[in-house]
C-alpha cells in the first residue's frame, strides 16, 4: 500500500487556522474524523498529545509528524494541514513547522504503520518534496506530488 | 540432492499464514525438516529513532509489541506442525529482515527458501529494499513465492 492510497483529498488543509501545535493538531484530527475511523476523537486526541509530551514530533526542516497507535481508532489513518506562517511545535532544530502529516492506526496494524511512518519519513527528507508540498495549492496537488513521487 | 531443510520466512500477517500452510504442504511432501523464521524488523525501528520520528520509549514498545506478536505467531505455526506430523522449528530472530533469513539460511544449509508474495511497492525505489526483493536475489538456495490462495488452502486439506 502506497500513502497515496490512504491520504485522502478530504483530509488535506491547505490552510491551518490554528497559530498553536495542540490546536492544529485538533483541526486536523475533526477533519480525519470525517473518515469515520475514529472510534473516540477525546481519546485519539489526548494519545497524540501524551506522544507529543514525549518528545516534540516536529522532525525538523519545518515538518511534524504526530501520530499515536490507539484503540481510540479502527484503522490507519492520515492527514495533512499546512500553516503558512508556521507554527511553534518546539521542533528539535527550533524552527517554526509549516507542514504537518498527522497519523493514527489501531495497535493492531503493527507493521502497516511503521512502513507508512518510514516511508512518509523517507520522504520529507527530500528537499524538493518538501518545496513541492509547501508549493502546492490544492489538497489534489499535494496526492499529485506522492503519486508522482512514488513512481519514481 | 535431496530437500533436507525448508525455511518459511513469516511476517505475521494473515498472508503469512498462508505461505505457511504452503511451506508444511512442500515439507511434509519431501519429508524435511521445516525452519518457521519470524524477523523482527529492527532496522525500521532504528531508522525512525534516527529521523526523530520515534522517542527511544517507542522504539521499546514496538520491540516488545513485536516479540510478543512474533511468539504467540509461531506458536501458533507449532501447534498446527504438531497436528499435521511435521518436524517443525521456530526461530524469533531480530534484526534486519533479509540480513537475518539469509545468513540462517547459511548457517543451517537451508535447501529452499519459501516466502510469501511480494508486498505492493511504495515507490519503484523499494524494489531495492524489500526485503522480499533482496532474499530473492541474494539466496544461494532455491526460493519459492507463494501465490493462489485457494490452491494453497486445497493443498493443506490434503495432509
Amino acid at each position: 500500500m502506497k500513502i497515496s492510497d490512504y491520504l485522502k483529498e478530504e483530509f488535506c488543509i491547505m490552510e491551518l487556522k490554528s497559530k498553536t501545535k495542540e490546536d492544529a493538531i485538533r483541526e486536523i484530527v475533526e477533519v480525519l474524523n470525517k473518515s469515520g475511523k475514529i472510534k473516540d476523537i477525546d481519546k485519539f486526541m489526548k494519545d497524540i498529545l501524551d506522544r507529543e509530551s514525549l518528545g516534540s514530533t516536529g522532525i525538523g526542516h519545518n515538518v511534524a509528524l504526530p501520530h499515536a497507535r490507539t484503540e481510540a481508532v479502527g484503522e490507519f489513518l492520515i492527514g495533512f494541514g499546512k500553516s503558512i506562517k508556521g507554527i511553534d511545535f518546539k521542533s528539535l532544530d527550533g524552527e517554526p513547522v509549516n507542514l504537518i502529516f498527522l497519523m493514527g492506526t489501531n495497535p493492531n496494524d503493527l507493521n502497516l504503520y511503521l512502513r507508512m511512518l518510514a516511508e512518509l519519513s523517507k520522504c520529507l527528507m527530500e528537499n524538493s518534496f518538501r518545496k513541492s508540498l509547501f508549493a502546492a495549492n490544492s489538497p489534489k496537488e499535494i496526492i499529485n506530488i506522492f503519486k508522482t513521487f512514488e513512481g519514481l | 540432492m535431496p530437500i533436507r531443510n525448508i525455511l518459511v520466512a513469516l511476517a505475521g500477517s494473515s498472508a503469512s499464514f498462508i505461505t505457511f500452510k504452503y511451506a508444511l504442504y512442500i515439507s511434509k511432501l519431501l519429508n524435511a525438516k521445516l525452519f518457521a523464521i519470524y524477523v523482527i524488523d529492527e532496522k525500521i525501528l532504528i531508522d525512525l529513532l534516527k529521523a526523530k520520528v520515534f522517542v527511544q520509549k517507542e522504539v521499546e514498545e514496538y520491540k516488545t509489541d513485536s516479540e510478543n506478536q512474533g511468539n504467540s505467531f509461531l506458536e501458533r505455526v507449532k501447534n498446527i506442525s504438531q497436528q499435521k506430523g511435521v518436524d517443525c522449528k521456530t526461530i524469533l530472530l531480530k534484526g534486519s529482515v533479509h540480513d537475518e533469513i539469509l545468513n540462517f539460511a547459511e548457517k543451517e544449509s537451508i535447501d529452499l527458501i519459501i516466502i510469501g508474495e511480494l508486498k505492493e511497492l511504495f515507490s519503484r525505489k523499494d524494489i531495492f529494499y524489500q526485503p522480499e526483493e533482496r532474499i530473492l536475489r541474494d539466496a544461494k538456495c532455491p526460493v519459492v513465492i507463494v501465490k493462489n490462495q485457494d490452491l494453497v488452502e486445497r493443498l493443506f486439506k490434503e495432509i
